[in-house]
């Protein structure tokens, strides 16, 4: 809301110091959002909220003003006089849609002449940024302006049978507005009709065929009251934001109607000469008087943590146009003004007290009671994690919710459902919500290619969203990542963070399926047969997929699981206090024999002298040395025994043992 | 020989030796100025020495003192000059080895700055006495409005300003997405949600605060995207008011920017529909500490309106509460002078690595 300095000080003295004066109304509730000097006045832009309609004209803020630094508010008390007919002898007006519109009130003048404003007026509309017209609408602007009542002219002549219904658009109806364009209107959207047609888009736009025009003789001066929602609703379907509709989404005081339609005529008659008929032609009741709100004085201290006299709150909510009905020491009660709905409660009255009272009032050093606080074990098990991820040395990367629609398809592990999807992109193409963290990685790693960046190691930790019908989403947690490593490398970093984060929790591997990952070099990760996550390198036709030049693979693990598991206070255990012997073992086997296999029997065998096993290597394959489809599979056993120092033979008596299972049971052979 | 003259004589060959042993340069001349001073057989040490059996014998113990004296003296210039010329010597093996040469570089990831952010912030809470808590980042109806005191007319509500889901069916066609009432999901617009649900199921006090993601939309440019981050506190108990609500904010700033200087907050009339009286919360941000000097918009705070109260079955006249949200990318950015959101989200390694 622009405002005009010179015509605030129409209402109200102003402070001397502009500066003061923006400083208080930002601070009780007119945001400054910028002074700009037009001419030899002062426009200065407010930002009003929503729930402050009254402020949509300069009386409000003039009001506002002579709360906050006293001053009597003078307002105009306009009282044309009426010489012609009875209005209503002229003009009906049948109000069929009061959902729609729940009050309309119209006042004819008849015999005006239609001319250039004179320059007060003018100047005082392009002050605050309004384009001038004529006199006439020029006045209901500037009415508008005033009180924040929108008004509408139609020039009479062309309003057929002198009818005015407030009625529901037809279905496809179609009506031409002032900007000589053509809607079809929808039910649902109040227009005002003649006996004929549509002539407004009511509270939103006049129409074109009945606009006032330098022809115009007879005015008829609409004012009404439309509905906030079903404005709101018109005037985003139509994209025709105006002042008008701006007001009427936000409620106007309905005892301001009538003044503003006197106030009106007042001007036109002053301006543009004629003769007022007599009286009102109304439709739709007054809107009751609202119900007395009662205030407890020690409601204010318990709220704001201040005392506020009351006498101080009494003077405060009178200064606001609140009437007092009864006061004792206690409590008062006071009936709101009529335009102010926002203030219903007694918690709106002490907000009232507060803001012109003084937020500076309220202290900022008050004792605010100690309380333990703690963290969830889900947040302490995720700090680990990142700290984990970026001690192997990748970078988090924090992306988009949503995803292209078919990057939901592209990958996901974790589930089959139709995804969720915005009815609008949350950004560019972006509507799915995804269900894995790994696509929206790679297009990172995409990016990250495309800008010559050499080392593109990422991770994320994030929510998935699995649809389940009538009900909210799943929403998992997980972690993934992305590395230029392979599948070795990555398969080290998910198990590095698994043995340090939750070393109980017993993972199983097995092959994955997904186009995305290489046939061979992937596998899922399971707990109790429970999938916990997926890795390996992408497939060629993945890396086609996302665009992706080099080698690329990634990871992505279930947090949930890992964070039930974790093992947050480690305990200490006794160290053995004897030496450790080592054994190397060269076994070679078929190629399709698995280590998890080997491992478990040199386990089995070797019991509790086990300190260590440690795979080395399965990478010699040659058939000229080990015969055709063998392998050479090379590890390390360390032994210690927990009663005593463990002899070299015996040692090598587990050894052989190991060798001598693993020859049963898996056909290896110890290779010479 | 007089006393007087053996000293003289001593301090002469001192000097001498000493300026001598300093300047040599290589091994050849330190060798001959070795002979020259200290050789056993015609060193000047030597010659100086017998000097000591001319003078008196009362003198004696002097005249010994002092010989020893002068011979400690070029002794240790002579191990001064034998040691530097030493370490030349080992010049070439260190040439050989480059200690400038660089470590094998170990590469230690960076947490994203959006994280280093929440955990900060986080921790201060954390120490003021709010748990932080978590809630679903999609929402229904009842959480997203209603129980915030959202009715079905206000403009928050517009789809136009929220992100309603809905579910492709096979057709292609899209159907609305439903929550348990029935009534369509969307993507939580603020963590305010999370209040709600902490408050449903446990009863006052409560002391948390809620941190994650949030969606509006906005079109995406240097200062918006459309999914961002709030940190969002909520204190309700007996006898909690707004000098509670400025100062808990106060202390929170301070242990965030202000170091040695002292914070103030502003409040500034607002409205939102959850918290009444509503507020603005600027904080002075000293110019020491980096900031501007001037007031810097934090977010938005109030006391819990007594319709949320109600909502989740507390009774306003037995409690009260404050509720702030504060979006975590404008802090985020102004602290690490980053100059467009987008960059947050592009994750193009090198921004990240700067943090």
């Amino acid at each position: 809301m622009i405002v005009s300095t010179n015509w605030l000080a129409d209402y109200i003295p102003l402070p001397k110091s502009l500066d003061a004066l923006t400083d208080r109304l930002t601070i009780t509730g007119l945001n400054l959002e910028g002074v700009e000097q037009v001419g030899a006045d002062t426009a200065i832009d407010l930002e009003v909220t929503s729930n402050r309609p009254d402020c949509l004209g300069h009386i409000g803020v003039a009001r506002e003003i002579a709360v906050i630094f006293g001053g009597q508010l003078c307002k105009p008390d306009p009282q044309p006089k009426a010489t012609g007919p009875a209005a209503k002898s002229l003009v009906s007006v049948d109000l069929r849609a009061s959902r729609l519109s729940a009050r309309y009130t119209a006042r004819l003048i008849r015999g005006v002449k239609i001319a250039p404003s004179p320059d007060w007026l003018a100047n005082r509309l392009r002050s605050v940024g309004i384009a001038t017209i004529n006199n006439v609408v020029d006045a209901t602007n500037y009415v508008m302006l005033e009180i924040g009542q929108p008004l509408h002219a139609f020039d009479f002549a062309k309003l057929k049978g002198g009818k005015i219904i407030v009625r529901e658009a037809n279905p496809a109806e179609e009506f031409t507005a002032i900007d000589h364009k053509t809607y079809t209107l929808t039910p649902g959207t109040c227009v005002i009709a003649d006996a004929e047609r549509a002539v407004a888009l009511g509270g939103v736009m006049g129409g074109a065929d009945t606009e006032v025009s330098d022809a115009t003789t007879d005015v008829l001066i609409e004012a009404a009251d439309f509905d906030a929602l079903a404005i709101r609703g018109a005037a985003r379907r139509f994209n025709l934001h105006s002042p008008s509709s701006y007001r009427f989404e936000r409620g106007v005081d309905p005892e301001g109607i009538d003044w503003a339609s006197r106030r009106a005529c007042e001007l036109i008659l002053q301006l543009a000469g004629g003769t007022l008929c007599e009286g009102v032609v109304e439709a739709g009741p007054a809107r009751p008087q609202a119900a007395a709100i009662s205030l407890r004085f020690a409601q204010v201290p318990r709220l704001l943590g201040v005392e506020v006299a009351p006498s101080e709150c009494r003077r405060i909510l009178t200064a606001l146009g609140c009437r007092e009905t009864k006061a004792t020491a206690d409590t008062v009660e006071t009936i709101p003004p009529t335009w102010r709905a926002d203030l219903l409660r007694e918690i709106d009255l002490i907000e009232e007290i507060a803001r012109i009272h003084g937020y500076d009032q309220i202290p900022e050093d008050a004792r605010v009671p100690m309380a333990p606080s703690s963290r969830s074990r889900e947040d302490v098990v995720l700090e680990k994690v990142r700290h984990a991820m970026t001690a192997f040395g990748f970078d988090e990367a924090y992306t988009l919710s949503a995803v292209e629609p078919e990057l939901v398809t592209a990958f996901r592990p974790w589930g089959e459902a139709a995804p969720l999807a915005t009815r609008t992109p949350v950004l560019r193409r972006a509507s799915a919500l995804r269900q894995s963290i790994v696509p929206s990685l790679l297009g990172c790693r995409r990016t990250n290619e495309t800008l010559s960046n050499a080392m593109i190691e990422l991770f994320e930790i994030a929510k998935v969203y699995l649809p389940r019908a009538g009900d909210l989403p799943l929403e998992k947690r997980f972690l993934a990542l992305t590395s230029g490593g392979g599948f070795v490398e990555v398969k080290g970093v998910v198990e590095a963070v698994l043995r340090q984060i939750a070393p109980e929790l017993a993972v199983q591997v097995k092959p994955a399926k997904h186009p995305l990952l290489d046939a061979v070099r992937s596998c899922t990760l399971e707990v109790n047969g429970q999938p916990l996550g997926v890795l390996g390198e992408l497939s060629k036709a993945g890396r086609q997929q996302f665009e992706l030049r080099g080698a690329a693979s990634i990871a992505e693990l279930d947090l949930g699981p890992v964070v039930a598991a974790a093992r947050l206070v480690p305990t200490a255990g006794v160290l053995n206090p004897y030496p450790p012997v080592s054994r190397d073992l060269n076994v070679v086997f078929d190629e399709a024999v698995r280590w998890a296999d080997v491992e478990a029997i040199a386990r089995g065998v070797a019991g509790n002298v086990l300190d260590a096993i440690e795979f080395q290597s399965d990478d010699f394959r040659d058939a000229k040395y080990l015969g055709e489809g063998k392998k050479s599979v090379l590890f390390s056993i360390t032994l210690r025994s927990p009663d005593g120092t463990l002899t070299s033979e015996a040692a090598d008596a587990v050894r052989d043992k190991i060798v001598a299972e693993l020859a049963a049971k898996l056909a290896g052979s110890l290779r010479a | 020989m007089a006393l007087s003259d053996f000293i003289a004589q001593l301090d002469v060959l001192e000097a001498e030796a000493t300026r001598a042993f300093g300047a040599v340069a290589d091994a050849a001349a330190l060798e001959a100025a070795r002979v020259e001073y200290v050789g056993a057989k015609a060193g000047k040490l030597k010659e100086a020495q017998q000097g000591l059996g001319k003078v008196d014998k009362a003198d004696k113990p002097a005249a010994g003192k002092k010989f020893n004296e002068a011979k400690t003296a070029i002794e240790a210039a002579l191990a001064a000059a034998q040691e530097r010329l030493a370490v030349g010597a080992e010049t070439s093996a260190q040439a050989a080895f480059d200690i400038t040469r660089p470590g094998r570089p170990l590469r230690l990831g960076k947490l994203h700055p959006i994280t280093q952010t929440i955990e900060r912030m986080k921790e201060i809470m954390g120490r003021l006495g709010f748990t932080a808590v978590e809630g679903p980042e999609i929402e229904d109806n009842w959480h997203n409005f209603e129980a915030l005191n959202i009715p079905l007319s206000h403009p928050a509500r517009d789809p136009l300003d929220n992100f309603y889901l809905a579910t492709a069916a096979a057709s292609g066609e899209l159907n609305e997405a439903t929550g348990p009432d029935g009534k369509p999901l969307l993507l939580r617009s603020q963590t305010s949600t999370v209040q709600i649900r902490v408050m449903e199921k446990t009863p006052p006090p409560v002391r948390i605060v809620s941190l994650g993601r949030v969606y509006r939309p906005d079109t995406a440019d240097a200062t918006h995207y459309p999914m961002f981050h709030q940190i969002e506190g909520l204190l309700v108990d007996r006898g909690v008011t707004m000098a509670e609500l400025k100062s808990t904010l106060r202390m929170f700033c301070q242990a965030y920017f202000g170091g040695d200087d002292d914070v103030h907050i502003r409040f500034r009339t607002s409205f939102f529909p959850f918290t009444e009286p509503s507020v603005e919360v600027d904080m002075n941000w000293p110019k020491k500490a980096g900031g501007t000097g001037g007031w810097m918009e934090m977010g938005g705070a109030g006391m819990v309106d007594p319709n949320v109260l109600r909502a989740v079955g507390y009774d306003p006249e037995q409690v009260t509460g404050f509720a702030f949200g504060l979006g975590v990318e404008r802090i985020c950015m102004r602290q690490h002078k980053v100059r467009d959101i987008r960059d947050l989200y592009t994750n193009d390694v090198r921004f990240l690595a700067q943090f």
